[in-house]
């Protein structure tokens, strides 16, 4: 038969033509007759998968009007008692696995299925629920999943694929385990979405909802208001986003200009968004004193005192430091260690970590000229650097000016020369992991070297009993060198601990890098030594400790503990006062913590093999020296997340007054109290062996242990208790 | 403190200084015409080194205010403030050769009499008491916070009663009650317990009665007032007791609060303990520091005197 013939037929009693190849249900609906449907949309092929558009075509097996073609003379009934009852009955199978109200109607009070069962009259499935809950998918920043509402009719994922092109949808499992699965069944956030929303607006029902945040606070500032979709649709890098997605999150993207000289962010502050510079250049720097706290004694001699004052590097070197020349900023400039400023232009995006990860703002950004700049939630963020016109262009950037930093930062690479740079440029990838998503895994093999660009990662080893935590790695760290020099295989697993971006160089340059460069191979193999015998001996010292309380208390952790000897200590807080006398009356010691034995363990610095204090630091200013003891950094802004995060509580802000240039007279200089956290540094500042409280301690009762060796009586090793001193 | 091993030489060093002086002190009336006395050269070298030991003694304390000063660890010198403030008194009774001599002599070997036993005291106090401290108060805070760690027990027992037995009408720690259960009222400030007061389980008012009746009369005056040291609930068996007969008139589901009402008693009584222990361990400096700082004035005063006339 020709396309173009007309074939006749009778739909409820009315004849009716159109052309051949059409299906009933398009029949019907072109001569006014409505068929309820689910998984049927007119912009989708039809694959009649859930049956509510059955209609009676005079055969003993009800058609699924979707996909039966008509027929010449076909009669066909669609509202009969027969096919209303057999409809009603797969809207109940339907309604018994749908949670009700799901979030699509608890929110817009537009869920298909539960409108079609509303209208059904159905309020209480005849059929026994489903008993095994498929459960959420929340890893995506856009769009939330909800398994248990879907009813597999496929409309998101014949949207992916067939209206975006996307393929990133698809089926996977059988009978009561089938589902819609993200590339090969990973987490939506871990999976090539490019976060379009098709899927979600295809959804009849509340599996895919979008995850609505609050909008920004636009505030009276009359200068900056909320980007309309249409306006960012034209812009270039918007290329390729879901408008839709735009129109749900309106709100969550605002156009903000600033004057010049405004400050835009400030270091320390905790933020929720990024920004992207429009027009206009900006200068990002560090305002906080690039020094650290240091405690020293005033005058030669038995009668010196000691206070503390911020001393910058080159006037305190300090031992084992590295060199290094880039302080690592959310930024993408990194600031240049002797003169932190630099500068950011059109194109630019800044605070990805705060807006992703809710880290403080890690440097100050001010107006160099007058700016036009886009301020965005962490959904819009995520989508756009998911789209792929926006994240090559973020790549390019990065490429050009940051990625000769970055490399050149870590003193290992510093001899790395222009050519070879440039073919690294070319080559390496860029490539995101969303929280607790594995970058390499033990035992498997060794294919790239990885340098971190944004987040934090964790680096550990199992052991027959467990995990244990090697490191964290933050912006300008390495890892992977130990399976491509060693055996080929990796040593440890390593796992974003939050939105993580590195830079993936494949193994081939790498070994190209370090055959070209013998010394960067000396430094990675000298590195790659030292890294694996820390490992090989805390790996020694958790299986050698079996106590679980002394686990528990995280004992095994420190490297060195203030204990008080409790049937020593008359509780005359002489220690407290000695370690406040030494930091200008703020102490680094509480006489409070856990009890081990007959011992309290003080809160006073444990110098932790696992320093979770180190996670987050937006500028990477707290790290561990080779000989593991932890020390804050020049750069450190006083944000306070690190006191936040040591579970000790061990880690105190010290004020102190410094001068600034005041903002109003530019002129004149202001006195400000900038903030530098500090943690026990055992007084090593001093000339003196023995820290404060140890040596105040007029009863014998306050000693600095290394905990393994002084309780290795009580945890059945070697008898005999030895003091650290 | 402890009074241990690792003062074998200080105390060998005492021992050997003491039968040394009683020797000289047994041996030097053969010499002088007037026989033993503070004013012969082996009375004064006596008197000289006996002050010595004293002062020395005596500087522990201004020790104690510089506690960075690298002027030799602070234990050592509490072992010399031990022994040789020790040491002092037999040097000055072979000074004074065992005679009180005029009043302020007499006043100074009185004061010296008093500063050594109540330092002795203390030293056995401070030997025993961080021992008897650690094992009687596992739950022992720092000292100063003692109120503030009681206001917070307060708090929690007030959520935990209100969360099984509604709101109890009394007012935030802190703050003051509603005029319920026999208290007065004070104050106007948000009553936090009431606040606090959505109850987790909905007992009826005749179950929650028990509970209510008995945290209201007996237990939060107690908490209230810690230091009225006669109540029953100050005292571990008739507290085990009073406990224990609560329980069987509160309905099943209630047990897990009477538990933490009992653990709550229980972190009290420590505290009152830990309060007690405290001062008796630091409260004899109260005497011994005055009557020292006297001591060395009036030593002084008598130095001068007996060099000048």
């Amino acid at each position: 038969m020709s396309p173009n013939a007309l074939v006749e037929l009778t739909i409820d009693g009315k004849r009716v033509s159109v052309p051949a190849g059409t299906t009933v249900f398009d029949a019907a609906r072109m001569n006014g007759i409505s068929i309820p449907t689910l998984c049927h949309q007119q912009n989708e092929t039809p694959v009649g998968v859930c049956r509510v558009c059955v209609v009676d075509v005079g055969r003993p097996i009800y058609a699924a009007s979707c996909v039966r073609p008509v027929e010449p003379g076909l009669v066909v009934t669609t509202n009969s008692d027969k096919v209303i009852q057999a409809r009603r009955t797969l809207l109940e199978l339907l309604m018994s696995d749908h949670p009700t109200p799901c979030l699509r109607q608890q929110h817009s009070r537009d869920c298909e299925l539960e409108a079609l069962a509303k209208q059904a009259g159905i309020t209480q499935p005849r059929f026994a629920r489903r008993t095994v809950a498929h459960g959420n998918d929340d890893s995506s920043l856009a769009i939330a999943v909800n398994f248990d509402a879907c009813i597999l009719c496929d409309r998101c994922i014949r949207g992916c694929n067939e209206v975006r092109g996307n393929f990133v949808l698809g089926r996977m499992g059988k009978g009561a385990q089938a589902g819609i699965a993200f590339d090969h069944n990973l987490q939506m956030g871990d999976s090539s979405c490019v976060s379009c929303g098709e899927c979600m607006v295809s959804c009849p029902t509340g599996a895919l909802t979008n995850k609505k945040t609050l909008p920004i606070d636009v505030g009276p500032d009359h200068s900056a208001k909320i980007a309309e979709p249409d306006e960012l649709l034209q812009l270039p890098v918007f290329k390729g986003v879901s408008g839709t997605f735009l129109e749900l999150n309106k709100g969550a993207i605002v156009r903000r200009q600033f004057r010049r000289g405004e400050i835009i962010c400030k270091e320390g502050e905790y933020g929720s968004t990024a920004f992207y510079i429009l027009e206009g250049k900006s200068q990002v720097s560090i305002r906080s004193p690039i020094a650290h706290v240091k405690t020293q004694d005033t005058a030669r001699g038995f009668l010196s005192k000691m206070v503390s004052t911020l001393a910058r590097r080159k006037e305190h070197p300090r031992e084992e430091e590295a060199n290094r020349r880039h302080i690592p900023i959310d930024a993408p400039a990194d600031l240049a260690y002797e003169n932190p400023v630099a500068e950011m232009g059109p194109g630019d995006l800044f605070g990805e970590m705060t807006c992703m990860s809710f880290y403080p703002r890690s440097a100050t950004v001010r107006a160099l000229t007058d700016c036009t700049m886009y301020e965005m939630n962490r959904n819009v963020l995520d989508i756009l650097q998911r789209n792929k016109t926006f994240k090559e262009r973020l790549d390019s950037t990065y490429r050009e000016r940051a990625l000769s930093n970055h490399l050149r930062g870590v003193p290992i690479f510093a001899e790395i020369t222009d050519d070879f740079l440039d073919h690294l440029r070319k080559t390496v990838e860029l490539v995101r992991y969303a929280p607790g998503q594995v970058i390499c895994k033990q035992d498997d093999p060794a294919r790239s070297f990885y340098l971190v660009r944004i987040g934090f990662v964790k680096v550990s080893e199992t052991y027959p009993g467990g995990e244990l935590v090697l490191a964290y790695l933050s912006r300008g760290n390495y890892f992977g060198e130990i399976g491509l020099l060693g055996g080929g295989m990796r040593t440890a697993t390593c796992t974003a601990l939050d939105h993580v971006e590195v830079v993936r160089i494949n193994g081939e340059d790498f070994k190209q890098m370090i055959e070209r460069f013998p010394q960067i191979r000396r430094g990675l193999e000298a590195a790659a030594q030292e890294r694996l015998q820390q490992n090989r001996d805390r790996l020694a010292i958790v299986r050698s400790v079996p106590l679980d309380h002394f686990l528990a208390q995280g004992l095994m952790e420190a490297q060195s503990l203030l204990i008080l000897d409790l049937e020593k200590c008359t509780r005359c807080d002489a220690c407290v006062r000695a370690c406040a006398d030494a930091h200008n009356g703020v102490t680094r010691l509480v006489r409070e913590g856990l009890r081990f034995d007959k011992y309290l363990v003080a809160t006073s610095c444990r110098q932790c093999r696992d320093p979770l204090c180190m996670v987050g630091c937006p500028v990477g200013s707290i790290r561990r020296r080779n000989s593991l003891e932890v020390i804050i950094e020049d750069w450190c802004i006083g944000c306070g997340l690190c006191a936040k995060n040591c579970p000790y509580g061990n880690i105190n802000l010290h004020p102190f007054e410094v001068m600034e240039d005041d903002p109003i007279q530019p002129r004149r200089k202001m006195a400000v109290v900038k903030q530098k956290a500090t943690s026990c540094d055992l007084c090593s500042d001093t000339k003196y062996k023995e820290p404060s409280c140890v040596y105040a301690c007029p009863h014998d009762a306050a000693h600095r242990v290394d905990p393994t060796t002084f309780f290795a009586d009580k945890l059945g090793q070697a008898p005999g208790l030895t003091l650290k001193r | 403190m402890l009074i241990d091993e690792t003062h074998k030489k200080w105390r060998d060093f005492s021992l050997v200084f003491l039968l040394v002086a009683t020797a000289f002190y047994c041996w030097y009336p053969m010499r002088p015409p007037q026989g033993r006395n503070g004013g012969s050269a082996v009375g004064i070298a006596f008197g000289i080194i006996g002050s010595a030991f004293m002062v020395f003694a005596g500087l522990l304390g201004a020790r104690k205010k510089f506690p960075v000063w690298r002027l030799g660890p602070a234990q050592t010198w509490m072992r010399g403030h031990l022994w040789l403030g020790l040491l002092s008194l037999p040097l000055i009774l072979f000074h004074g050769a065992f005679r009180f001599g005029g009043t302020l002599t007499t006043v100074l070997m009185v004061l010296l009499v008093i500063v050594i036993v109540s330092g002795v005291f203390g030293a056995v106090l401070q030997h025993y008491m961080p021992r008897m401290m650690t094992r009687e108060v596992p739950l022992e805070t720092i000292f100063e916070q003692i109120d503030s760690v009681r206001a917070q027990l307060l708090e929690e027992a007030d959520k935990s009663v209100a969360a099984v037995c509604g709101p109890l009408g009394v007012m935030a720690v802190g703050s003051r009650k509603l005029p319920a259960g026999g208290y007065s009222e004070r104050g106007g400030a948000t009553p936090a317990a009431a606040a606090a007061a959505t109850p987790a389980l909905a007992l009826t008012e005749e179950d929650s009665a028990p509970l209510r009746s008995f945290y209201l009369r007996q237990m939060r005056p107690h908490l209230e007032k810690p230091g009225a040291g006669d109540h029953p609930l100050a005292d571990p068996g008739k507290a085990s007791g009073i406990f224990e007969e609560l329980r069987k008139r509160v309905p099943p589901m209630v047990q897990e609060t009477v538990e933490d009402l009992e653990d709550i008693c229980e972190e009290e009584r420590q505290l009152r303990r830990q309060a007690r222990l405290h001062h008796w361990l630091h409260g004899w400096l109260l005497l011994h520091i005055p009557v020292s700082l006297a001591l060395l004035v009036l030593g002084a005063v008598h130095a001068y005197k007996a060099l000048r006339f």
